[in-house]
């Protein structure tokens, strides 16, 4: 089969038809990891070096926080939540911005048409286009609203005030909705929703709920890809099985990771679910990535690939992300590994 | 029905009415607050920490049966104080220093509180000295550490060493739990147990204070 360009061999995956090869991307390469392998490099450097399929922008890597206290690093994002740095790099919630309904009488909604933060999209799309998959993340409904609310009071939302959580529902979706149409204009080829859904032990609240105030959401940014003839792909980590049905309903094209740590299974998903949406995933970023040798992530991978690759319908990756704990002989490792293993015919 | 039916259910259901009357009837007919609280409230939890376990019940309702469970404690809590009685135990738990995941430590927190504890959550990338602080302050019966990078495992290890040194080691038992953490690490490091999930982290801290 002759080579394809990057875009080509994710578009013809995420169409769940077997590409050239098994192609491989991240939603984060932390900046740690990038500059060991190719020092000073920008990230679109390091994209083309390491020959990834596509380039990721991380929605909340481009957001300006309003400083609330310097020396501690304490911060308020775009929605109102007060967060702090940490060593990582999303910023951690400390405080919710709703703290009762009362506080949404004055609330002012984030704005989604700021030039600035499209200028690294902007600039991806005029270097990349055409060539290799131009992906915007956007954090998803739930998990916005769940900081915005605070976790536990956001929970008990769900039972007793559904209103109130419909309200601030409609709030993200509309600035979910208007950011996913700019990035498309700017001619992003692909739309990454991320946001956890789910934990080690299941969804973070029961089928019924998720079905009513998680999937819905999901579904209007799909539809919203969709009308523009994007794909539209989901991140959670967390043991999904429960609610891998409504979520493929909701027509996204993409699941990731199939989360190794929650004790799921590629392979399962790949007989169950891989004739219906592509499977993204799920080479492990906790102890294998982290503390593995660099022949254990290439078994890992071969294996992933074996499980899953078969007819295509497979991005090999992480199972979160390539985060600063990740030696970079590893990433490098894994994604040796999947050029040997991942090409079409597979012969595993 | 058996002693305490009605105020289980209620606790499973949310129902904090329910759960008021019923702890102040069982106070009315003279019911010692300490069986109350353990044979009533507590035991209402446990079947809620088991349910959440089987994956028959989640965290808002879980949450919701917290809420109202507490709503009986409020009520008993003048009572044991008079009478001298201890809480159930506490609780010192943290993520440590370098890591920020914490959705597995708010749910044991949570579930602990459910389960009548007293928690005192430390938050997220908090350094050894802050554990050391925080145990001197609240004089905890268990400290517990999370940890989801393996990257940041090694800081239980060092806590753990922290409290040796402070002589504080004995004083306090202490749990590990993060999606790498595993049975070996916590024995290498001196842990008392650890905890795969959630759930378990709670029945290990019973585990261990029955013992003490």
């Amino acid at each position: 089969m002759p080579k394809m360009t990057s875009l080509q061999r994710v578009l013809m995956t995420l169409s769940l038809k077997e590409p050239d090869m098994v192609p491989t991307f991240e939603i984060i390469v932390d900046k740690k990891v990038r500059d060991a392998i190719l020092p000073g490099a920008s990230y679109e450097d390091f994209v083309e070096y390491m020959d990834l399929d596509a380039a990721c922008y991380y929605d909340w890597a481009y957001d300006r926080y309003e400083t609330v206290d310097e020396a501690k690093g304490i911060i308020r994002d775009k929605f109102g939540v007060i967060k702090r740095w940490t060593t990582e790099v999303d910023p951690m919630p400390v405080e919710a911005a709703i703290k009762s309904e009362k506080d949404l009488e004055k609330y002012i909604p984030p704005d989604p048409d700021v030039p600035w933060k499209y200028e690294a999209i902007e600039k991806a799309v005029k270097r990349l286009k055409g060539k290799r998959a131009v992906i915007a993340t956007v954090v998803d409904v739930f998990y916005v609203v769940n900081e915005m609310r605070g976790m536990a009071n956001h929970f008990m939302d769900l039972i007793r005030n559904p209103g109130l959580v419909e309200r601030l529902n409609e709030i993200v979706l509309n600035y979910n909705l208007k950011y996913i149409r700019n990035c498309i204009e700017i001619g992003v080829d692909i739309i990454w929703v991320t946001g956890d859904f789910a934990s080690t032990i299941g969804p973070m609240a029961s089928p019924r709920h998720m079905a009513r105030f998680a999937i819905p959401p999901l579904k209007a940014q799909v539809n919203e890809c969709k009308k523009h003839g994007i794909p539209c792909l989901k991140h959670t980590d967390g043991n999904i099985w429960s609610i891998f049905d409504m979520l493929i309903d909701t027509g996204i094209a993409g699941i990731h990771p199939i989360d190794p740590g929650a004790g799921m299974d590629i392979g399962v998903a790949k007989a169950r679910y891989g004739d219906r949406i592509c499977l993204i995933g799920n080479t492990d970023c906790g102890a294998l990535l982290t503390m593995g040798t660099e022949e254990e992530v290439r078994q890992a991978v071969k294996e992933c690939i074996q499980k899953a690759g078969k007819g295509g319908g497979l991005v090999c990756a992480s199972s979160n992300s390539i985060h600063s704990g990740v030696p970079p002989r590893n990433y490098i490792a894994m994604i040796d590994a999947i050029r040997e293993y991942g090409r079409y015919p597979l012969s595993l | 029905m058996a002693k305490y039916e009605a105020l289980k259910q209620a606790i499973l259901t949310g129902d904090e009415n329910i759960v008021v009357s019923e702890v102040n009837k069982a106070l009315k007919e003279k019911t010692d607050p300490q069986d109350v609280l353990t044979n009533g409230l507590i035991a209402g939890m446990e079947i809620v920490g088991k349910r959440f376990r089987s994956g028959e019940m989640f965290l808002p309702e879980v949450l919701l049966s917290a809420e109202v469970m507490h709503k009986g404690i409020d009520i008993l809590n003048p009572l044991l104080s008079k009478m001298g009685r201890r809480g159930v135990g506490t609780v010192v738990i943290g993520t440590v220093e370098g890591d920020i995941h914490d959705i597995g430590k708010k749910i044991v927190a949570l579930l602990l509180e459910g389960s009548g504890y007293t928690v005192f959550d430390l938050g997220v990338d908090v350094k050894g000295g802050t554990f050391l602080e925080a145990i001197g302050k609240y004089k905890p019966d268990v400290l517990g550490m999370s940890a989801l990078l393996t990257t940041t495992m090694p800081h239980m290890g060092e806590v753990i060493n922290l409290l040796k040194e402070k002589k504080l080691r004995s004083k306090v038992k202490v749990i590990v739990g993060g999606a790498s953490v595993n049975e070996e690490f916590a024995r290498s490091i001196g842990a008392d147990g650890y905890a795969v999930e959630a759930g378990t982290g709670v029945e290990l801290v019973k585990k261990l204070l029955a013992k003490k």
